[in-house]
């Protein structure tokens, strides 16, 4: 069997696993989403933002 | 008037139904008998079968003593009933039309093809399902309180300038907040006593974060006056609204209100020697 | 739709008047079908009536439009029309490279530090800053004890209290703050009649924003001769009008930066501004977040949405009528 009937056979084929997957998928996308989206706006504006600079003034 | 009497006649139309003679026309009985009338050429240059009446062999309307009655049987005899085709929908193999080579629009690969279109069916389905639960999400956080709003809920008070044995009350949130700095005494006197007994069991441990500090709302529970402090027959306050008593741990002890004087939810800042509450 | 027009009306064009008749009659004559879109064999007639030469002659006229304009700034052969003076809209603002210009760009926050305490040390002496607390430089360019620190040392009134009196008290982070002036009256009193405007808003409140109240606090020269400028009034270009109440007030070395960056006229602008665009869009960096996520998402929503349409459509798009005319039997 193939990849992707392999694939279709466990997600695709019954329709209440499909959607349960779907709903999964869309709750582990958002997380991991924001992740990486945050980890890149980070990457992109290392230094300027506040979390990068606040070590120098806050006093633990 | 006898000319118009005749030109009414003459126009005048006679009714099409039946009718008494007081005028009330007159409804037959539905005729369950009607049948169509046969022809000798059994139909096939006639004009074909009344088409309101159901056919006998597949249900029938009868009158019972209640009334109508329609009965539709499922199954039909099959000596009854010979099925005549109206409709030619298959066409004979011979006269099969030409169908056209669509071989070229197929996918190369089925099962993957398939794979693909039920994955792109389900990218959507998660896409956009993230996309609902974030508007939604958000449009709901903007009913929650502003920050300005928050910025003030919390109320900082700086207990180095309270004494013991004092009261002190602050406005916190447009209510009363009692804060008291009790001696030792006024500890051992809330602890001794059996809470089991109180109206509102609770015991003094449980109302304070430090026994030494007393923070409680001042809102009588009965009706929602505030409470007098170093007054009462408890050593705690007393409510002069309907005479209820408190005592130095704010609970209930004589009077109406039914629960003890509510904690508020508070904190302390040891570096500043501060409370907040909220 | 258009084809159909562009045929027509170059088969017009291309046809003069003349030859017009001789066309009507020659289809006529010949018997074709009429109101082709070309009877005629002539090469160039099809060049000039085909929709590729009116596609590339209408891109060729919006294009050399396009370029004029954009190197000239005004429309080819229109000409400009002022009713009133250039000066009186003020010089146009040059594009300065912030560090917060791109759609991925966050402000830089070390300059919103900085900023803040250009505005406190020169600024505030006659701008209020009324919509910003305390609390909002908090995480921004402050720590929250920095900031109580800083509203602990101005007197708020509040009250009133258990007497019914109003008292003053030391400010806390939910204040906001205080302003130079009691009131507006007061504020012109202080500035010959003039007004110092909040700064709450001015980047937003201002064509060119942050690069027009940049060039603006660094723009401050002599005026060009010929031009008299009122006693009391300043000049300065990009002021609509040319003439300004305020005066320039950075001057290199003003301020003692903390971070030690050297505080020249030009760096103590640019942090300024950058502190004003702040204090005008607080909401800046969550919003180019945001927008990130807003444009992969329904970008990406776009093109699956058009695959699926496409996938489901292949049965009717690809589908084939044959029409087969009725037989003729009576022959």
């Amino acid at each position: 069997m193939s990849l992707s009937t392999a694939v279709y056979q466990t997600f695709f084929k019954r329709n209440s696993i499909f959607v349960s997957t779907v709903f999964a998928g869309a709750f582990a996308f958002g997380v991991g989403f924001d992740l990486g989206v945050t980890a890149f706006y980070d990457r992109w504006n290392a230094g300027k933002q506040w979390k990068d600079i606040r070590h120098k003034y806050v006093q633990e | 008037m006898a000319i118009s009497q005749a030109v009414k006649k003459a126009v005048t139309l006679a009714p099409t139904v039946r009718t008494l003679p007081s005028g009330v026309p007159v409804a037959p009985l539905l005729n369950l008998a009607a049948r169509p009338a046969h022809h000798d050429d059994h139909g096939h240059g006639g004009a074909g079968p009344r088409v309101d009446t159901p056919p006998r062999w597949s249900s029938g309307v009868s009158r019972t003593s209640s009334g109508l009655v329609s009965k539709t049987f499922t199954t039909i005899s099959p000596s009854l009933y010979q099925p005549h085709r109206l409709l030619h929908t298959s066409v004979a193999v011979k006269e099969a039309p030409e169908v056209p080579d669509f071989s070229h629009y197929r996918a190369n690969n089925n099962e993957s093809h398939r794979a693909l279109s039920y994955f792109m069916v389900g990218g959507l389905g998660v896409l956009s399902a993230s996309v609902a639960k974030s508007s939604v999400s958000e449009f709901l956080q903007t009913m929650a309180a502003s920050a300005d709003v928050l910025a003030l809920a919390k109320v900082e008070v700086d207990l180095t300038s309270i004494p013991e044995g004092k009261n002190v009350i602050i406005k916190w949130r447009g209510k009363p907040v009692f804060i008291r700095h009790r001696t030792p005494d006024e500890i051992q006197e809330a602890r001794t006593i059996d809470w089991k007994t109180l109206r509102d069991p609770q015991p003094d441990e449980a109302r304070v974060k430090k026994p030494e500090w007393l923070v409680m709302l001042g809102v009588c529970t009965h009706l929602g006056c505030v409470p007098i402090g170093e007054a009462g027959d408890f050593g705690g306050w007393f409510c002069p609204c309907h005479g209820s008593h408190y005592d130095i741990s704010g609970r209930i002890r004589k009077g109406p209100a039914p629960l003890n004087l509510d904690v508020p939810q508070y904190e302390f800042n040891e570096v500043d020697g501060k409370l907040v509450v909220g | 739709m258009l084809s159909r027009l562009s045929a027509g009306a170059l088969k017009r064009a291309a046809s003069v008047g003349p030859t017009r008749a001789s066309t009507l009659i020659s289809s006529s004559r010949s018997g074709s079908v009429r109101f082709a879109s070309t009877n005629s064999s002539a090469a160039f007639e099809n060049l000039a009536n085909s929709r590729a030469t009116l596609a590339g002659l209408s891109l060729f006229t919006a294009g050399s439009i396009a370029w004029y304009t954009h190197l000239y700034g005004t429309f080819p052969f229109v000409g400009e029309v002022h009713a009133g003076h250039l000066s009186d809209e003020g010089l146009h603002p040059a594009s300065y490279p912030w560090p917060h210009s791109g759609i991925l760009d966050t402000f830089d926050h070390a300059s919103i530090r900085r900023g803040y305490q250009v505005y406190r040390e020169v600024c505030a002496a006659c701008h209020s800053l009324d919509r910003i607390a305390w609390r909002n430089l908090v995480g921004v360019s402050h720590t929250a004890d920095e900031a109580r620190v800083m509203a602990e040392e101005v007197e708020y009134t509040d009250g009133p209290n258990a007497e019914g009196e109003m008292f003053q008290r030391p400010g806390k982070l939910a204040d906001y703050m205080p302003p130079p002036y009691p009131n507006e009256e007061a504020a012109r009193a202080g500035n010959a009649g003039a007004l110092p405007p909040d700064l709450s808003l001015i980047v937003k409140a201002r064509h060119g924003a942050a690069d027009y109240v940049f060039s603006l606090l660094t723009g401050y020269m002599d005026p060009p001769a010929g031009v008299e400028i009122r006693e009391g009034m300043n000049y300065n270009p990009y002021f609509p009008g040319g003439a300004i109440s305020m005066a320039r007030v950075l001057f290199d070395g003003l301020v003692e930066y903390e971070d030690g960056t050297p505080a020249t006229t030009s760096q103590m602008a640019k942090d300024v501004v950058t502190f004003l665009s702040w204090a005008a869009e607080p909401e800046h960096d969550e919003r180019k977040k945001y927008g990130i996520k807003a444009v992969i998402l329904f970008s990406s929503l776009t093109l699956i949405s058009l695959y699926i349409k496409r996938f489901k459509w292949t049965s009717i798009k690809n589908r084939k009528i044959f029409y087969n005319p009725p037989v003729d039997k009576t022959h």
